[in-house]
């Protein structure tokens, strides 16, 4: 249990005079560090990038892998992106679950497989807002009739 | 193949929301003409995945009660409080600040002492709130009984005194169920179990033994020796959305479809900015996952887009004369720019 102290970081002025006081460290020490961060693949670009497409993807039938995504996106965009009809096939799955990954498989017949997703998105987006919109009118039209 | 477009597509007349009964903490609604995998994603976002605020870090100055501090540190986490406009909190992951600042936190100090021979007990009104915060709504244990008194936190003997003080974070349920917005989210289809979704465990006779939802009069029941239909597909869904106070049940929905929608941006994003650079696609000189079908030489062995039908591309078996795509004209439906 960590004893009461006074904690500079809920002061905006005093937590400026920690970095000052940081700035005063030795030099070396900041340097390995971001030597480290280099040499450290997981603060590397690839594995930042929450979305990767899949070795041996073509244009119109890749595999993408979202990372920390589940079946909440998954399924709902697999059906998305099942009715497009330039699509010829489009799978979801989770390799493992305890690995917070989740792949898209997109074949089309017609064009890119990457605008097939880009697509699904989107449709998925004017979805949500159509279900919004939906969920606050019937919302106001259940609270008139209550008051009527 | 013939079939009528508009009959297999649900979604032509675009999908509905009806509310069936609302009050202070609880919301039924039916949504209807969507997809069982849309109607789930709804329900996993407002069960797992709507931010709001709990007790996240425990200060223990003084606990001479006879429940540890662990102890009540956890009770603590799961007091709901009030997280009405909680956009306006950060994240702490995001927040500039070291450990944890107003922007980013709630600060509640609880000091309790029984100084009398009865019993105290302490609840969580007696959490008082820092004003230091986002809003005017944060942070607030939530208390709906009408003394007014909240969740008993513990009871104290004379002498026994508590001391502490609690930060209060942003979070979401995937995390910690203390941040759960929903003590339940119903869901609910098919009550007559038509489509054989599920199979009822029985002794002698399943109509007997399991009594039907209360949604069963809302559908047809299935007439007797009616054949299974294998087109048919789930359409209506009936949700009950019940809020452990820290936000309105109203919120909750409309809350759960952003942060849908958010998921969705994020992803967006992430792929106009990564436009281009494909990564993986050569890389990969290690044992990485990749898509299926590329045989030893690097060569498909199948394009990938051609159907066990034999005609690959266009000319296969569900484009229908004339029409461009199985939906009719348009591949969405027929109204608007967005068939919705
Ligand atoms: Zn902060």
């Amino acid at each position: 249990m960590p004893p009461k102290k006074k904690t500079p970081a809920a002061d905006p002025v005093a937590s400026q005079e920690e970095d000052v006081s940081m700035a005063e460290a030795p030099p070396e020490e900041p340097t390995e560090d971001v030597i480290g961060d280099d040499a450290n693949p997981a603060i590397l670009g690839v594995d930042e990038q929450p979305i990767r497409v899949l070795a041996g993807s073509s244009e119109k039938a890749a595999s993408y892998e979202f990372a920390k995504e589940d079946h909440t996106l998954g399924n709902a965009l697999r059906y998305i992106i099942m009715k497009n009809p330039d699509v010829e096939f489009c799978g979801y799955s989770i390799p493992h679950p305890s690995e917070a990954v989740m792949n898209v498989r997109i074949q089309t017949y017609e064009g890119l497989a990457l605008d097939a997703l880009e697509k699904g998105l989107t449709d998925l987006m004017d979805l949500c807002d159509v279900i919004a919109e939906k969920f606050v009118a019937a919302r106001e039209d259940y609270t008139s009739e209550m008051q009527s | 193949m013939d079939y009528d477009p508009m009959v297999m597509d649900t979604e032509a007349s675009g999908p509905t929301v009806k509310i069936t009964e609302a009050g202070a903490n609880h919301v039924d609604f039916e949504l209807q003409n969507v997809d069982l995998a849309f109607a789930n994603s709804l329900r996993r976002v407002v069960l797992a995945e709507i931010p709001t605020m709990a007790i996240d870090l425990v200060q223990v100055e003084e606990n001479t009660s006879v429940l540890a501090d662990e102890f009540l540190s956890h009770r603590l986490g799961l007091i709901p409080l009030n997280s009405k406009n909680i956009d306006d909190v950060v994240y702490t992951r995001d927040c500039d600040c070291e450990d944890y600042c107003e922007l980013c936190s709630v600060t509640l100090s609880l000091h309790a002492k029984c100084t009398s021979d009865d019993i105290m007990k302490v609840y969580a009104r007696d959490l008082v709130v820092d004003a230091q915060r986002a809003n005017q709504y944060v942070g607030n244990p939530v208390i709906t009984d009408p003394e007014g008194l909240g969740t008993v936190i513990c009871k104290l003997r004379k002498g026994q005194e508590l001391r502490m003080r609690c930060i209060a974070k942003k979070g979401i349920a995937k995390e910690h169920a203390k941040w759960a917005p929903t003590s339940a989210v119903g869901f609910e289809y098919d009550p007559h179990n038509k489509l054989r979704h599920t199979e009822l465990w029985f002794e002698q006779d399943p109509v007997k033994e399991w009594p039907m939802s209360k949604y069963a009069e809302w559908e047809e029941p299935p007439q007797e020796g009616e054949p299974f239909d294998f087109d048919a597909v789930p359409e209506r869904f009936y949700f009950e959305v019940e809020s452990a106070g820290n936000l309105e049940p109203d919120a909750i929905i409309q809350q759960g479809i952003k942060v849908l929608q958010q998921k969705l941006a994020a992803v967006i994003r992430d792929l106009t900015d990564g436009e281009g650079e494909t990564n993986g696609i050569n890389g990969g000189g290690y044992d990485a996952p990749r898509s299926p079908d590329l045989n030893m030489n690097g060569q498909w062995q199948d394009a990938g887009y051609t159907t066990p039908y034999g005609n690959g591309g266009q000319a296969n078996t569900w484009s229908n004369a004339g029409a461009a795509t199985p939906y009719g004209a348009t591949p969405y439906g027929q109204n608007g720019a967005n068939g919705w």
